[in-house]
């Protein structure tokens, strides 16, 4: 009906007639997408929120003499410079070298502050070579200083996004930041009915209307392109996601922003926005998709496994209200909870980009592309890596202890089995307690005779089920040695302890596991 | 009404019952935000709640045995800094972070009690704390 070409004639006589996809729903409820069509010729889009999959290569310029640089710091951030004498890429999640400052300041905070014409410390080692002979520099720059300063994201603007609940009964810490124990928050990501991907979405195709390689946007406050299908694309699933490419230096830190999410990591808020020309009444129905019919699966992020747990779904609309229902099992029971919900991308600033973008667009300062190729379709695989279970290292035969059993008792059976963890039982079987030969050796030092004296009650336990990984995790926040492992009843199925992981890794080998 | 001060209290007066004073003689609500003791001195951060003759009776008395200085905040949201994500907002034991419709994030600062839940959860250090 209309071509790209058409439109761009429009906006260059400042004749387009461009909307936000927020506001291109009531048009064409009102119009009707045939009529919708005709009427409009551009809607925008915009979303920001926390892209973890960005960074920037940066040229740095020859030194005097000159330097192959191998190691690069940033204002003691970590930038990749095994790409050429002085080039480097510096990722937004690359944590501070230095220990006392963690993860408070990262790749995200080198980007923002260069955006900002902040001076950034720069370090570099190189090895000597008879055309680089200098071993070291240390300098200060500006993004001024910088020959360039490219953004490239390998995976932005995700198409949709899971909510992240958490099951257990302790406090986590996610890249979808922190979430409450038992179900005390829903944290969700996205700009639903604004997100770029969304808008320009053929739910029957599985592809995209318009956007593609080379389709310009707005990124971070500038203009972009983006580069192609970003990394673990799967728009089948309803997960595309784009790379992007814009130069640096014409961004601007409102749309661009270091941020920590605490206890996982920096990573950068990024401003997307990207036009669609409306050419036909089919475009003009994708673009009025509304919050409520954008899906947002519901996972638990208590179980820190590739495949979380789905348990149930909302959507946009509902999650932006601030609560969400669903049905859970706890205990074996159906009870619906009410959780809070919690956004962590920001709904208003990417309303504030597609605005902006529209304006670009109605003054004439922001040409539509064509694209030069469609994104592939595609699904992610998952890594092929080994990974062993709680249930494959289990001591067995299970040893046990009940309340009855004297402490002289329970010495002979740690000594007897070569252990250290004695779970304590009920009559039933059910995991009541646990001591240790410490325990033991203490209550010698406090003249006690009763289990049920020296036992620890609050007991950290695994399933069978569960990685290693996770096992040690346990361990190691908790500063303990051993976890009893129980089924769902709480029935004891053995001991795993942090010798029986270290004897796996030290013994074996890590690429043996 | 509410109010915030932050107090302090000389060496040699540590030892006096000042805030069950206040207490006792005005009949003034006293929350005791913020507490810290030092050998020769000690900083407090309280909300006083009451009728305006009971508060200014008040600080008269804690005068008499210290400092006292006007907090209006004990924590304050840095627009500048803020994006409006709202990962804050469910961090607040007690809702004085909120969303408004145009999804910018509201605190309420008559209602913050300073627990700092929601700086340390905030990406991009937006909140700003008082310390005593």
């Amino acid at each position: 009906m209309k071509t790209v070409h058409e439109i761009n004639e429009k906006i260059r006589n400042g004749d387009a007639v461009v909307v936000t996809a927020e506001e291109m729903i009531d048009i064409v409820d009102e119009l009707g997408a045939e009529k919708a069509a005709v009427e409009i010729d551009v809607v925008t889009t915009g979303t920001f929120g926390a892209m973890c999959s960005s960074g920037a290569f940066l040229n740095f310029g020859h030194s005097d003499p000159p330097i192959k640089m191998c190691k690069t710091y940033l204002n003691g951030v970590e930038a990749y410079s095994g790409i050429a004498a002085v080039d480097a890429y510096l990722g937004a999640t690359q944590t501070n070298s230095d220990d006392d400052i963690d993860i408070s300041y990262g790749g995200s905070h080198v980007l923002e502050d260069l955006v900002a014409g902040k001076e950034i410390e720069l370090v570099a080692e190189g090895y000597t070579t008879d055309c680089y002979p200098r071993k070291k520099v240390e300098t200060t720059i500006t993004i001024d200083d910088l020959n360039q300063a490219i953004l490239v994201n390998p995976r932005n603007c995700y198409q949709s996004y899971n909510g992240a609940t958490n099951s257990t009964e302790e406090k986590i810490y996610t890249y979808m930041g922190a979430l409450l124990p038992e179900f005390g928050n829903l944290n969700y990501s996205g700009a639903g009915q604004l997100n770029p991907l969304q808008n320009d979405f053929n739910k029957e195709t599985k592809t995209y209307n318009t956007l593609g390689m080379g389709t310009r946007i707005f990124l971070g406050g500038a203009q972009g392109y983006i580069a192609g299908s970003g990394t673990q694309h799967s728009p089948n699933g309803g997960f595309g996601t784009l790379m992007v490419q814009g130069d640096l230096k014409e961004m601007s830190t409102k749309y661009l922003r270091g941020a920590t999410i605490p206890k996982y990591g920096s990573t950068l808020y990024m401003g997307i926005g990207i036009p669609i020309p409306v050419l036909n009444a089919e475009i003009a129905k994708t673009c009025a998709i509304k919050d409520e019919d954008i899906a947002i699966p519901i996972l638990d992020y208590g179980i820190p496994r590739r495949d979380k747990p789905e348990l149930g779904v909302t959507n946009y609309k509902d999650a932006r209200s601030g609560k969400v229902t669903i049905e859970v099992e706890i205990e074996g029971k159906k009870v619906d909870k009410c959780m809070r919900s919690a956004s962590v991308s920001s709904y208003k600033v990417s309303r504030e980009i597609s605005k902006e973008l529209k304006n670009w667009i109605s003054n004439s300062e922001f040409m539509l592309t064509e694209r030069l190729e469609p994104l592939k379709s595609a699904a992610p695989k998952p890594m092929k890596a080994k990974m062993k279970l709680v249930k494959d290292i289990l001591s067995r035969p299970v040893v046990v202890g009940s309340l009855n059993t004297s402490i002289t008792e329970a010495s002979r059976v740690l000594i007897e089995n070569n252990i250290n963890h004695l779970p304590i039982v009920d009559e039933n079987g059910k995991l009541s307690g646990i001591i240790t030969s410490w325990d033991i050796a203490k209550a010698m030092a406090q003249d006690k005779h009763s289990i049920s004296e020296i036992m620890t009650t609050y007991i950290v336990s695994a399933t069978p089920d569960e990685t290693i990984d996770m096992a040690a995790r346990k361990m190691s926040r908790n500063n303990i040695s051993g976890l009893p492992v129980v089924d769902s009843n709480n029935k004891v199925l053995g001991v795993v302890s942090a010798e029986d992981i270290s004897k796996l890794i030290g013994r074996n080998g890590l690429h043996k596991i | 009404m509410k109010k915030r001060v932050f107090y302090w209290i000389s060496g040699s007066n540590v030892r006096e019952p000042v805030v069950s004073n206040v207490v006792l003689e005005t009949g003034v609500m006293v929350n005791i935000l913020k507490a810290k003791m030092e050998p020769r001195e000690g900083f407090l951060i309280l909300e006083l709640t009451g009728d305006e003759g009971q508060i200014e009776k008040s600080i008269e008395i804690l005068k008499k045995f210290g400092e006292v200085e006007d907090i209006p905040k004990i924590i304050q949201k840095d627009d500048e800094k803020c994006i409006d994500c709202g990962a804050c907002v469910v961090h607040c034991p007690v809702g004085a972070l909120s969303v408004d419709e145009e999804f910018k994030i509201l605190l309420d600062e008559d209602e913050c009690i300073g627990c700092k839940n929601c700086a340390k959860i905030c990406p991009v250090n937006a909140i700003k704390i008082f310390e005593i």
